[in-house]
């Protein structure tokens, strides 16, 4: 049985890794970063939109075309065919996303309090942008290499922040190197199901659960329960 | 890779015979189950063509509209099959045994075994599914489902087991099954077995922390 019982490197310093992970440069200066300004963008709006209600197999051009306002011969112009337009619209929704969950994290704060707020900012993410949550979590994993390598490489980003638990000295040469993997993978099974069930407005509710399955394999039990318990009280607004 | 062809199953032979009609219908459908396994393992349900079927599984079309409604009907018969066989299996190997973890194991154990024995199904079973439209992840949901109370069991065993979030068991499930995912991705079906110490642990985890899960796993995969 083989356990990976050397230290680990420092993390990457985040910024960098979404550059090691060849996501384009955030759009930090939208605060929606499809908003419909150009053709282009309208496209990327309805591909996602027409995902979330079709699927992207069902999708056709003409699904794309229609509500973008843009004929064919546009959309052929801007983009090679269906799966390119996908992924354009995916590359540009997750490294905007990716860069709001990595603006939760800063070195200053303890390991458990930066996954929290990761996981809430990442929660609220998904909630305010179904279309979005649907794409990047249930159609691209299923739709194409191209797509598939793009969601896996948003997945090894959240994947380096979970990692610095390694550092915190809790039983860190004992546990395997997947567990971190398994965690986010129960997590995202999680959130897969209320998106599929509908659900998507009410994410955040799953906020100490994905806290918990987190947390556990660094902290144990005891600790995540805490943290849980203490990412409950985010719930419930001040006074209400 | 071993992938057993058509030829290698009994068909009824050809010309004029007299079997039974039910018993050549049967054998047409199983063999167009297992052509829909293979062919969406070589190509992805997206690309896969009613045309590969009846090719792969030497039948008419006619006999395939006979027997299904259109290709998806065809690949959720062939993945319903495969998940009962599946399910099963490991539910046989988990009750053989007697405390939860060593239960959780052999039934891990067999898990892996079964998928790795055969790759194609693994990857119908675990990945392609998702990518077959909602009918078929409706599907994939409800034979996950069947596994649940296997780990809810996890909590009654548990010391602190009343005390753990609601959602435990789905999202143990979930990281069991994302780990064996991305094997199967990653084209290493064949050596699922390697993964077991990894996937008791994720599966311990969650129940008895990361101390105790880990000690498990040393007694239990040695």
């Amino acid at each position: 049985m083989s356990r990976p019982a050397s230290p680990q490197a420092p993390p990457p310093d985040l910024g960098g890794l979404i550059e090691q992970e060849h996501l384009p440069a955030g759009r930090q200066d939208l605060a929606e970063p499809l908003i419909a300004h150009s053709q282009r963008e309208r496209i990327l709006v309805a591909m996602a939109d027409t995902c979330a209600t079709k699927g992207y197999n069902a999708t056709t051009i003409a699904d794309i075309c229609e509500p973008a306002g843009v004929s064919r011969a546009t959309f052929y112009e801007l983009f090679k065919d269906k799966e390119d337009c996908f992924h354009a619209a995916m590359e540009v929704s997750l490294a905007d996303a990716m860069g709001r969950i990595v603006s939760a994290y800063s070195p200053d704060k303890p390991w458990a309090t930066m996954v929290r707020d990761a996981a809430a900012e990442f929660l609220d993410l998904l909630a305010s942008r179904p279309a979005f949550a649907r794409m990047a979590l249930v159609e691209a994993p299923a739709s194409g290499e191209r797509a598939f390598e793009l969601y896996a490489s948003g997945k090894r980003v959240l994947q380096s922040l979970l990692d610095r638990g390694r550092e915190d000295p809790v039983e860190e040469e004992a546990i395997p190197s997947s567990a971190g993997r398994a965690a986010l993978s129960g997590a995202e099974a999680l959130i897969v199901g209320q998106i599929l069930a509908g659900n998507a407005e009410r994410l955040r509710e799953l906020l100490p659960d994905v806290v918990y399955i987190t947390t556990v394999p660094y902290l144990g039990q005891e600790e995540a329960l805490r943290q849980s318990r203490e990412a409950e009280k985010l719930l419930s607004p001040p006074g209400g | 890779m071993a992938q057993a062809g058509v030829g290698d199953r009994w068909r009824p032979p050809r010309g004029r015979h007299r079997l039974p009609a039910e018993v050549v219908a049967r054998s047409q459908r199983e063999r167009l189950l297992e052509a829909a396994v293979r062919v969406v393992a070589a190509k992805g349900y997206g690309a896969m063509t009613v045309g590969d079927l009846t090719k792969g599984a030497g039948v008419s079309r006619t006999t395939f509209y006979e027997l299904f409604e259109d290709k998806e009907a065809c690949f959720l018969a062939a993945y319903d099959a495969a998940v009962e066989t599946l399910v099963r299996r490991v539910v046989r190997a988990y009750e053989s045994e007697q405390g939860w973890p060593e239960r959780a194991a052999a039934g891990l154990r067999e898990l892996l075994q079964a998928l790795a024995e055969e790759p194609a199904l693994a990857r119908l079973s675990l990945v392609d599914i998702g990518n077959a439209g909602p009918a078929a992840q409706r599907r994939y949901r409800a034979a996950i489902q069947r596994l649940t109370p296997l780990f809810e069991e996890g909590r009654d065993f548990a010391p602190g087991g009343r005390g753990l979030p609601a959602n435990t068991s789905r999202m143990a499930i979930g990281g069991v099954t994302g780990l064996i995912a991305e094997e199967i991705v990653a084209g290493r079906a064949e050596q699922l077995p390697g993964l077991l110490s990894d996937a008791l642990f994720a599966t311990l985890v969650p129940y008895i922390g990361p101390d105790a899960a880990t000690r498990e796993v040393d007694r239990l995969t040695r």
